[in-house]
């Protein structure tokens, strides 16, 4: 781990208890400052892998303003760090695909049950148990909603709202309760590739692997009374949050437009420390078409996880009843990875976030009308095991973040580092002994989300409150676990 | 001679040395086999595996996302390499798959620290995976 001394981490000063600035003048590529929100515990942390280099190198590119940002979750990536916010400016400011990754709109679903924790009792893992049947993990594809040709692009341009419409999945309070309403505009089904289409036409109601999980919950604390009774939670209650992505589908338009954009940087004359910040201007016919199949992208990932919570309806209605099924209401859905056009202080911005959740404040006419008084929802999944949080968006992202805040707890370990520590044998005991139900078929793949591998959830959460980013509104614990 | 894990916080990053550059790209092979492999014992099946480009660096991006789409749209997971052959288009290789249900661990090859050099007698390469 990295010395924090007196002149800073790794030639980051510190602005006050939660803020590391490294100016524009440090690199004379850079053209902002880099800046991370963290404690002094944290920037330790981060300054033991490649996380500040790559956050300087994302204040390199065209366009950029205000300052190349990370959430206190940052880890090292590829190009852009996971924790990583940046904001360019139209015509010529860029796009960049890998600043919003290859899981394009990667994102976390909450839905709450009508229904205590006491009340569900010894039936949670039948629950647990009949959502991993219904829901395809891994390589698995079984129940996945198959959709082809005009069907499928439907999907692509409309999102959840097309689900509704035409295969009665999800409710109107579902697509309302959805970041963006779960469509982003400008989405043109001719943007994206033929190879796209063949990986996501089976992967429409699948979790996949890696990081991705389903998790049964409780909420053990509520900490803001007003913001909870407005998203409709209350203490003890049963909850399912959803973390999944654009499946195949997304990882093939990234890796589409990093080519596309690795090709025309000599056109722009534009040079990057980093191959694969590729990127072009907004204004572009590159960057217009990315924005286009990112957008199908982002929708995709919207319908995905519409369909795994129709999955998850379908199994609390087969284990707990019709009625409970029926009063189980989505709170919110926030996406982790995308660019999006955006007004912050009077001006359009894109803004890139990978690893990174919107928080807007209240008053945004962005947010559905029952939440604009309080403010935004935010999910943060913690690691396996661990407490994850719901926040909401505070005044101070508006200001300081382009309304942003962290996405969960952090990697703090390397994948091949946790499996020496553990075996996912040994980490199944360890859960199943805390009481909670574990459903993964992958030993390896259960190993690599040890909690160890994560940050302190609670620090990082800790460290958006105080930044003025979002506040805490409810801790949630684990009652049961379904992975890839 | 041969692939390694080099430490990565979130993804994967593999290093390979090699006598050849066809054989960094069978390595390159071997390596993402592992990752893929699901211990299952289905049949073998042959695949010719052709992709473009005249850069080795980026062809080994392409070569690994094209056995990344044959692990997702196929089950094959990749196990060796019969034959690769170079030209100013790029490479055609015939790969040896085992059917079964890959781990789909792997999102997509990066550019990023992308390397495919000359290194003494050899060549050196590494690659970052999303995972």
């Amino acid at each position: 781990m990295s010395e924090v001394g007196q002149a800073g981490v790794r030639g980051f000063h510190q602005v006050d208890d939660v803020v590391w600035e490294l100016g524009a003048e440090a690199r004379p590529d850079m053209r902002v400052p880099a800046r991370v929100f963290a404690d002094r515990e944290l920037i330790g942390q981060i300054a033991a892998d490649r996380s500040l280099e790559q956050l300087q190198n994302v204040a390199t590119l065209p366009g950029i303003t205000g300052a190349a940002l990370a959430m206190p979750d940052i880890h090292q990536g590829y190009g852009f760090p996971v924790g990583g916010v940046a904001a360019t400016e139209p015509p010529d400011g860029v796009v960049s695909p890998g600043g919003v990754g290859y899981d394009i709109n990667c994102g976390v679903r909450l839905l709450a049950l009508p229904m205590t924790a006491d009340e569900l009792g010894g039936r949670t893992e039948p629950l647990v148990h009949e959502i991993s049947r219904r829901v395809p993990v891994g390589t698995g594809h079984g129940s996945a909603l198959k959709l082809a040709g005009a069907a499928f692009d439907r999907v692509l341009v409309h999102g959840p709202r097309i689900l509704l419409a035409e295969h009665g999945i999800g409710t109107s309070q579902d697509v309302e309760h959805t970041e963006s309403a779960g469509c982003l505009a400008g989405a043109e089904p001719g943007t994206v590739s033929e190879r796209a289409r063949v990986r996501g036409s089976d992967q429409l109601g699948t979790l996949g692997s890696g990081n991705h999980f389903l998790e049964v919950q409780r909420v053990a604390r509520i900490l803001d009374p007003q913001a909870a009774e407005t998203f409709g939670l209350r203490a003890d209650q049963v909850t399912v949050l959803i973390h999944s992505g654009s499946r195949g589908f997304g990882h093939q338009v990234c890796t589409d437009y990093v080519r596309t954009m690795d090709a025309v940087q000599t056109r722009y004359r534009i040079t990057l420390p980093d191959r694969e910040l590729a990127c072009a201007p907004l204004n572009s016919p590159e960057g217009q078409r990315y924005l286009a199949a990112m957008a199908c992208a982002a929708n995709f990932a919207w319908g995905n996880r519409a369909v795994l919570a129709h999955r998850v309806r379908q199994s609390v209605a087969r284990i707990l009843g019709p009625h409970v099924a029926e009063g189980t209401r989505q709170v919110y859905d926030v996406a982790h990875n995308v660019a999006k056009l955006e007004s912050h202080g009077g001006r359009m911005l894109c803004v890139h976030r990978k690893g990174a959740t919107r928080a807007f404040a209240p008053g945004s006419m962005e947010l559905p009308g029952a939440y604009r008084a309080v403010g935004q929802p935010v999910f943060i999944p913690g690691s396996m095991g661990t407490s994850s949080f719901v926040l909401v968006g505070r005044q101070g992202a508006m200001e300081r973040s382009f309304g942003t805040t962290c996405h969960g707890a952090g990697r703090l370990m390397s994948r091949t580092g946790a499996r020496r520590k553990i075996t996912g044998a040994e980490l199944r005991h360890q859960l199943e002994a805390q009481g909670i139900v574990v459903r993964c078929p992958s030993n390896r793949g259960l190993a690599e989300e040890a909690p160890f591998a994560y940050k302190d959830v609670e620090r990082v959460v800790g460290v958006v409150e105080q930044a003025g980013l979002a506040g805490r509104v409810a801790q949630l614990v684990p009652l049961g676990v379904v992975k890839g | 001679m041969g692939y390694r894990w080099v430490e990565h916080t979130a993804e994967v990053e593999m290093e390979i040395e090699a006598a050849t550059e066809e054989a960094v790209f069978a390595d390159a092979l071997h390596a993402l086999g592992e990752l893929l492999a699901d211990g299952a014992g289905g049949d073998h099946v042959w695949r010719e595996v052709a992709v473009g480009g005249h850069e080795r660096a980026a062809l080994l991006v392409e070569w690994l996302d094209e056995l990344v789409y044959l692990a997702e749209t196929e089950d094959l997971v990749p196990e060796d390499v019969g034959r690769i052959e170079f030209s100013h288009r790029g490479l055609v290789a015939t790969v040896r798959c085992r059917r079964g249900s890959p781990r789909h661990v792997v999102k997509g090859a990066t550019y990023h620290r992308l390397v495919f050099e000359r290194s003494g007698p050899g060549f050196r390469a590494t690659v970052v995976l999303d995972v």
